[in-house]
């Protein structure tokens, strides 16, 4: 039988957490990282042949610094030996999709794994938005106790409109329910019972906009929900409505958005990401009905590692690592 | 005819639905107010010859009355019972500000607004406990400083998933939190006096305080809790326990509490209440890793609105049957009249 030509992996960014997982990956292939360069060099280094050789790249979501996005100029001048791409998020816009497919490259991406956390950031936003927690919280931290704190409303009793049904928009609505809102939610097609877990009405968008209290977006981010949330949609909008969004934040334009928090359309809004991150719009950044997050959405030990931990001293830590299941055992093939 | 009764508003009512239902009393009694500002001037008016609030039967206070009257207490019961005073009507749950034995011995009768503050109570404290586990503090000021995480990067935080979360005083709160924290994936522990009927979960005080991850404050502060957890408390904890409180300062020794979390056996707390608030420790000001607010667990429009028409429910009841809606369980045994 004839010995398989060597696999090279190519680790493009840093694995904080799962380093032991990843050396363990050195019985598949190669090992080979670039954690520094920006986009020329690395389409210049492809291009003359560096990274022949290469059969799958594991990728981070801040490694767009060192590549760009991973569109079809790019995919074009990845090595020809290259079949899996292993993208470290639930949510890969960086990537084309569509050009990988045309090249035989297969894309993987980490459900399931963010589902908790990103619903968890999702709610603390909810519960800050409609408590206008910003204010109060910097007045006390600046020795003036409750400053020009504003009333805030309960969730109880309001209607939460979840945009985007998939394993995020379940989670949130399982945590919703017990503040007694009521849940919709919009998806392109309703889902089945069993991602449904509050047997939230499924209804229109239309309807969604216009009788929601709570606005919840768990949309990936593609061509086709590029701005999804803008002026005229806010303008369907209940008056006082209150808009969360743990996904990507081009889905809202957000300059509309400022302008419907100034105007008081919108009563607030809990952001995790924005638009052109890490820049924020000073409209977001000087309104105080926002409370705001800088992507840390899956930002905890447990879901970084995968791992449902029980306990949390910091001598775990190097235990979470050893144990994490790397992503990209998924679709590497172990022959 | 007798001249009639008269209710005294100390504090304000601030909310349409309330106001409205308060006015609406004054066929029944004469609505009164005082001038005083101080504990001083109040006490003054209250014994004063033909004082203007003679004949007050009953009384509405809010929780920030205490800077006109003081402490509700020995000192100054005596001289509301010879205005007249039979019950007090306080808007809030916790009534720690009013001595009730004192009011047993005098015969007044004192209510408070239960229920009505149990959820928008515990979303605060689930609020500061996904603050606390998380830390997400640190980088909500690195963001709107235009350093986006700040550097060094915040550490990373927890996920609530598979914590043990232990409640410390298991009324309507404390199970109102319980089903919000369940829905986050956590296993649910108590303590109370008494076992609750239904509830599972039970566990003695220390007990509770070994198992824990987090530990949520829901009990009410009097001589029997008051620093409930100080440092032999801190000790039996497990290391980077994370604490919430949303019931009173005076449970938590909170120099014991900064210094538990300056040595790393707190990991983090979320807090809504404070020893000697509005004062709040510097060791707490200044602790990046902590959620900190202030005493805003009822602060909203809806809840705010309930409680007002919960404790003008109490006025009116008092009024039309002599007896009171929710009086506080420490005077079940004192009789009406």
């Amino acid at each position: 039988m004839k010995s398989p030509e060597e696999k090279q992996i190519l680790l493009i960014g840093e694995i904080l957490y799962a380093t032991a997982a990843w050396r363990s990956l050195s019985a598949l292939g190669r090992l080979r990282q670039l954690n520094e360069g920006n986009r020329a060099k690395f389409l210049a280094d492809c291009r003359s042949g560096i990274y022949d050789g290469v059969n799958a790249i594991a990728r981070t979501f801040d490694s767009v610094e060192l590549t760009g996005r991973f569109d079809p100029e790019l995919i074009e001048a990845l090595p020809k030996s290259l079949r899996y791409i292993s993208h470290n998020g639930a949510g890969y816009d960086q990537i084309d999709v569509d050009a990988c497919t045309v090249k035989g490259i297969s894309v993987s991406n980490t459900p399931g794994a963010v589902d908790a956390s990103t619903a968890n950031t999702a709610l603390y936003l909810l519960l800050g938005a409609l408590r206008r927690i910003h204010v109060p919280s910097t007045a006390l931290r600046a020795g003036q106790w409750r400053g020009a704190m504003g009333l805030g409303h309960d969730p109880e009793g309001k209607t939460l409109g979840i945009l985007g049904m998939g394993g995020i928009g379940g989670a949130l609505a399982r945590r919703a329910a017990p503040f007694d809102m009521k849940i919709q939610y919009h998806n392109r097609r309703p889902v089945a019972p069993e991602q449904n877990p509050t047997k939230a009405d499924f209804v229109s968008l239309e309807k969604l906009l216009r009788t929601s209290d709570v606005i919840s977006i768990h949309l990936p981010l593609s061509d086709r929900t590029r701005q999804f949330i803008g002026r005229k949609e806010i303008n369907m909008m209940k008056d006082g409505v209150v808009i969360i969004n743990t996904a990507r934040g081009p889905i809202i334009d957000e300059q509309a958005l400022v302008e419907a928090l100034e105007s008081g359309k919108v009563f607030g809004a809990g952001l995790d990401v924005f638009e052109k991150e890490p820049e924020i719009h000073q409209g977001l950044i000087k309104n105080k009905n926002t409370v705001l997050l800088p992507h840390t959405g899956t930002a905890t030990y447990e879901t970084m590692s995968s791992k449902n931990a029980t306990g949390f001293d910091d001598g775990g830590r190097i235990e979470l690592a050893e144990s994490e299941g790397l992503h990209f055992d998924s679709i590497l093939p172990l022959t | 005819m007798a001249p009639k009764s008269k209710i005294l508003l100390l504090g304000a009512i601030d909310h349409q639905p309330a106001l409205s239902a308060y006015n609406a009393l004054s066929p029944l009694a004469t609505l009164v107010t005082t001038s005083a500002t101080s504990p001083q001037d109040f006490l003054t008016e209250c014994t004063r010859p033909n004082s203007p609030l003679s004949g007050t039967l009953i009384i509405y206070r809010t929780f920030a009355s205490i800077s006109i009257t003081g402490p509700i207490n020995s000192s100054l019961i005596p001289a509301l019972r010879a205005l007249g005073v039979r019950a007090i009507c306080h808007n809030g749950a916790g009534y720690d500000q009013i001595d009730v034995r004192a009011c047993c011995t005098a015969g007044i009768h004192v209510s408070n607004v239960p229920q009505a503050v149990d959820a928008s109570t515990a979303d605060t404290a689930l609020y500061l406990l996904l603050g606390a586990l998380r830390e997400f503090h640190a980088p909500t000021v690195a963001l709107r400083e235009g350093k986006w995480r700040g550097e060094p990067e915040p550490p990373l935080g927890h996920d609530p998933e598979g914590k043990v979360l232990g409640i410390l005083g298991m009324g309507g709160i404390g199970k109102n939190l319980k089903a919000k924290a369940e829905a986050l994936g956590m296993r649910v522990l108590y303590h109370n006096r008494r076992e609750v009927d239904g509830e599972e979960g039970y566990r003695g005080f220390e007990e509770l305080l070994r198992e824990v991850d987090v530990l949520s404050l829901n009990l009410p502060l009097n001589p029997s809790t008051h620093h409930i957890i100080s440092t032999p408390q801190f000790n039996m904890m497990k290391d980077s326990i994370i604490i919430i409180n949303t019931a009173r300062g005076g449970v938590i020794d909170e120099a014991a509490l900064v210094y538990a979390l300056d040595s790393g056996k707190v990991r983090s707390v979320g807090l809504d209440v404070y020893e000697d608030e509005p004062k709040v420790h510097p060791g707490l000001l200044e602790n990046p890793r902590v959620t900190l607010l202030p005493h805003m667990g009822t602060w909203t429009v809806e809840t705010q609105t309930k409680m007002e028409l919960w404790n003008i429910d109490n006025v009116r009841s008092m009024l039309e049957t002599g007896r009171l809606k929710s009086r506080v369980p420490e005077q079940k045994d004192l009789p009406y009249d």
